[in-house]
């Protein structure tokens, strides 16, 4: 096989397959060796219900994967950003560049965007394969001292810098991040990279709670599930000695319903709320409490200017270090045992590895 | 003079002589505070109060003449409560005020007696960290007028610190007054969106705080605004009032809706704001429905403290809702630069005027949804008073 690819024809249903090897059409164009994929939620819902609103077309299928690290292994002529070799973190969704969102900073709402693995028409394939093509300004060299492994971290990671930028978290803030994950977690330390100076964090389940404490040595609040959100809310703040005036942030990072509703519940009057977590998409929600509190609530939607380029150097300088956060690594042939696995609530970041020679 | 004595239903007597002796500001006496209490049970009634004293040096004491009503005001006499907020005893209720400074603190530097003057009717403690950082509509300690427990304005006389009384434009009437309150929620509002030059608006809810809204996002610079209301003569008013487009919603769904507005105001791609002055819950799915990627929904109508909400929508378009509580530092002093400079014009939004004695009535008015603003005239003021002052 040339390009050995991993398929999604539906739920349940993926086949390895040969596709062609990208050529260099635009002069701007890399192709990537990809050395490493990591799996996502939003895998995990595509393996189990063939996609997230726009579905998987059965018959033509979508190469899955959109979290890559890997190896340059050619570039257009017009490329002077990177160079043959070079280990890069992929950015997987180029925009149009010409719409009015791209030339005002915001290609992530590009209406035109092409997202690794995101059905359309017309369908954008993913990262799940041997040769990936991107543009050059979407990908991010990164030194030795990073593993390939680690560098599938950028992605996540981004999306994380990209929240606690629309958090705006400042200095001497109290943030509370909602659900214990990956994102939750990188939300985390990203916050107490700008400078928060207490760090909640919350979840359901003691085990990840307990890997919070060891990994970002934060504050941690396990609500109830039988408790209502006030309740809860209530808890939090006695728990951990916060006045109703304390929580300036809330990050929510598990689209449970329940949780959105503690998270606005627990923030101060005039407090901020970013919406990272994806879940119902239609949920019962205190709009009440937003008016009287007079909250911010951002959705906040992937990555954007600026948003990968703070990721690697986060990780790069040490500031964050990922690599408790990657919990298995399976064989590129098995990557759909990795989407089980993690369908399965094991592990935080599990890995595919990339096709073997 | 006649000594004081309680006003109540029983004694109609006393409430005829009253009301002959109110009928003009020359014969009213400066030793009674005569007020419209709502009682724990919700019944109204009128009282005669001692005068209020000024509470520090820093205070005036107005002459209220014009007093808007608002939901809230109906609600609390309707069903007694708002939230956490009940009347567990007599209230006297109004909020949206204007009149004449009669009194002035020792240390009143900005205010002279004689000054015809907005009232902003809500005191922050200004001492707390939201106070401090400039949020003191949220101050946790709040005395808002006619919010259980502190009295409103529908009294012969309010006393206030005088950085919470603007005055008035020579142009604009005590009658018009009443309605700075409203205009500075509207401008509240309208900050909280942000930039709206050149931006496209959606505002629902024809009611007076969605007009005002529309004509202040016309002033703040908005290319377009439509509004959207279910009552034919709202929307008529509406195009009065600054709104490029109406668009009539339906029983269709939501997101149905939402096409058709977005259609026929011709905002492809959506709307970069919307203002939901309505708290109803579909027009604030078919708000966010209608709201472009990257937009700002201001959430200014309070209806239902929960509802079915589109979260999903607002993380796919990275939308921000924020909401609008009240208004802050600077809102009543722009509400009131805006009508100087007629970049807002108030026109025909008062619709229905009562007279002191009439109050009750005017709460109906408003309670049946008649007309646009209602408007109770001061004990011993009218609108030859109100407009000639």
């Amino acid at each position: 096989m040339q390009n050995p690819s991993i398929v999604l024809y539906g739920p349940g249903s993926a086949k390895l397959e040969d596709k062609p090897v990208p050529e260099i059409v635009d002069g701007h164009d890399v192709i990537v060796r990809i050395a490493f994929v990591g799996v996502c939620g939003s895998d995990v819902h595509f393996w189990n219900h063939g996609g997230i609103g726009k579905h998987v077309d059965l018959t033509a299928g979508i190469v899955m994967g959109h979290e890559a690290s890997g190896t340059i292994s050619s570039i257009g002529p017009a490329v002077t950003c990177v160079s043959v070799g070079d280990r890069v973190a992929i950015e997987p969704g180029v925009p149009c560049r010409f719409c009015s969102y791209c030339r005002s900073g915001s290609y992530h709402l590009c209406k035109d965007m092409r997202f690794a693995a995101a059905p359309g028409p017309p369908d954008t394939q993913g990262t799940l394969c041997k040769y990936f093509k991107v543009a050059e300004d979407f990908v991010y060299k990164v030194g030795d001292e990073m593993s390939l492994e680690e560098t599938v971290l950028v992605e996540p990671t981004s999306v994380a810098v990209h929240a606690v930028k629309l958090a705006d978290v400042r200095a001497g803030e109290t943030v509370v991040v909602m659900g214990s994950g990956t994102i939750g977690l990188l939300c985390a330390a990203v916050a107490r990279a700008f400078g928060a100076y207490r760090i909640i964090l919350v979840d359901i389940l003691d085990t990840k709670l307990e890997f919070a404490k060891l990994f970002l040595g934060c504050e941690t609040f396990k609500p109830s599930t039988t408790a209502s959100a006030e309740e809860n809310a209530s808890s939090l703040r006695s728990s951990l000695n916060l006045s109703s005036t304390c929580i300036d942030t809330v990050i929510e990072a598990s689209g449970a319903a329940a949780s959105i509703e503690t998270g606005i519940n627990v923030l101060r009057p005039g407090g901020k709320y970013v919406q990272t977590g994806m879940g119902k998409p239609k949920i019962e929600f205190p709009i009440g409490m937003i008016s009287e509190k007079e909250l911010m609530v951002r959705g906040c939607f992937r990555y954007g200017a600026g948003d990968y380029e703070l990721a690697v150097s986060l990780l790069t300088r040490a500031i964050i270090n990922v690599k408790p956060l990657i919990s298995s690594t399976t064989r590129f042939e098995e990557a759909t045992e990795a989407w089980k696995k993690t369908a399965r609530g094991e592990g935080i970041k599990n890995l595919i590895r990339g096709v073997d020679d | 003079m006649v000594a004081p004595t309680q006003a109540s239903e029983s004694n109609p007597s006393f409430m005829l002589s009253h009301s002959t002796r109110v009928s003009s500001l020359e014969k009213l006496t400066d030793e009674i505070n005569f007020s419209c209490v709502l009682s724990a049970s919700r019944k109204f009634s009128f009282e005669e109060r001692l005068v209020p004293t000024l509470r520090s040096s820093r205070d005036v004491r107005v002459r209220v003449i014009a007093t808007g009503l608002c939901g809230s005001d109906i609600h609390y006499w309707q069903h007694g409560r708002i939230g956490k907020y009940i009347v567990e005893s007599p209230i006297v209720l109004g909020h949206e005020s204007a009149g004449i400074v009669e009194e002035c603190g020792t240390d009143v530097r900005h205010l002279a007696v004689g000054d015809r003057v907005a009232l902003e009717p809500g005191i922050g403690c200004n001492t707390c960290e939201t106070c401090r950082n400039g949020r003191y509509n949220l101050c946790e300690t709040m005395r808002f007028a006619a919010t259980p427990p502190y009295d409103g304005t529908l009294s012969t006389f309010y006393v206030l610190p005088e950085e919470c009384c603007f005055k008035l434009p020579e142009h604009i009437s005590l009658r018009e007054g009443a309605l700075v309150e409203p205009l500075s929620i509207a401008v509240h509002c309208c900050g909280q969106a942000g930039n709206l030059q050149g931006r496209s608006v959606v505002v629902f809810g024809a009611g007076p705080i969605g007009l005002l809204c529309c004509a202040v996002s016309r002033a703040f610079g908005a290319a377009v605004v439509a509004v959207v209301d279910v009552v034919d003569s709202r929307l008529e008013f509406a195009q009065r009032f600054g709104a490029n487009e109406t668009y009539k919603m339906d029983s269709r769904t939501p997101e149905s809706n939402a096409e058709r507005l977005l259609s026929k105001a011709n905002l492809a791609g959506g709307a970069d704001v919307v203002i939901d002055a309505t708290g109803a819950e579909p027009c604030i799915n078919c708000g966010v429905s209608a709201l472009k990627r990257g937009g700002i929904f201001v959430q200014a109508g309070l209806g239902n403290p929960r509802i079915a909400f589109p979260i999903g929508d607002i993380c796919d378009k990275e939308a921000t809702l924020k909401g609008s509580f009240r208004y802050g530092p600077g809102d009543y002093k722009l509400a009131i630069q805006l009508l100087a400079s007629n970049r807002v014009r108030l026109g025909d939004l008062i619709t229905h005027e009562f007279s002191f004695l009439q109050t009750e009535d005017a709460f109906t008015n408003v309670a049946n949804k008649v007309g646009i603003k209602t408007v109770i005239y001061g004990p011993g003021a009218d609108r030859r008073v109100a407009e000639n002052t």
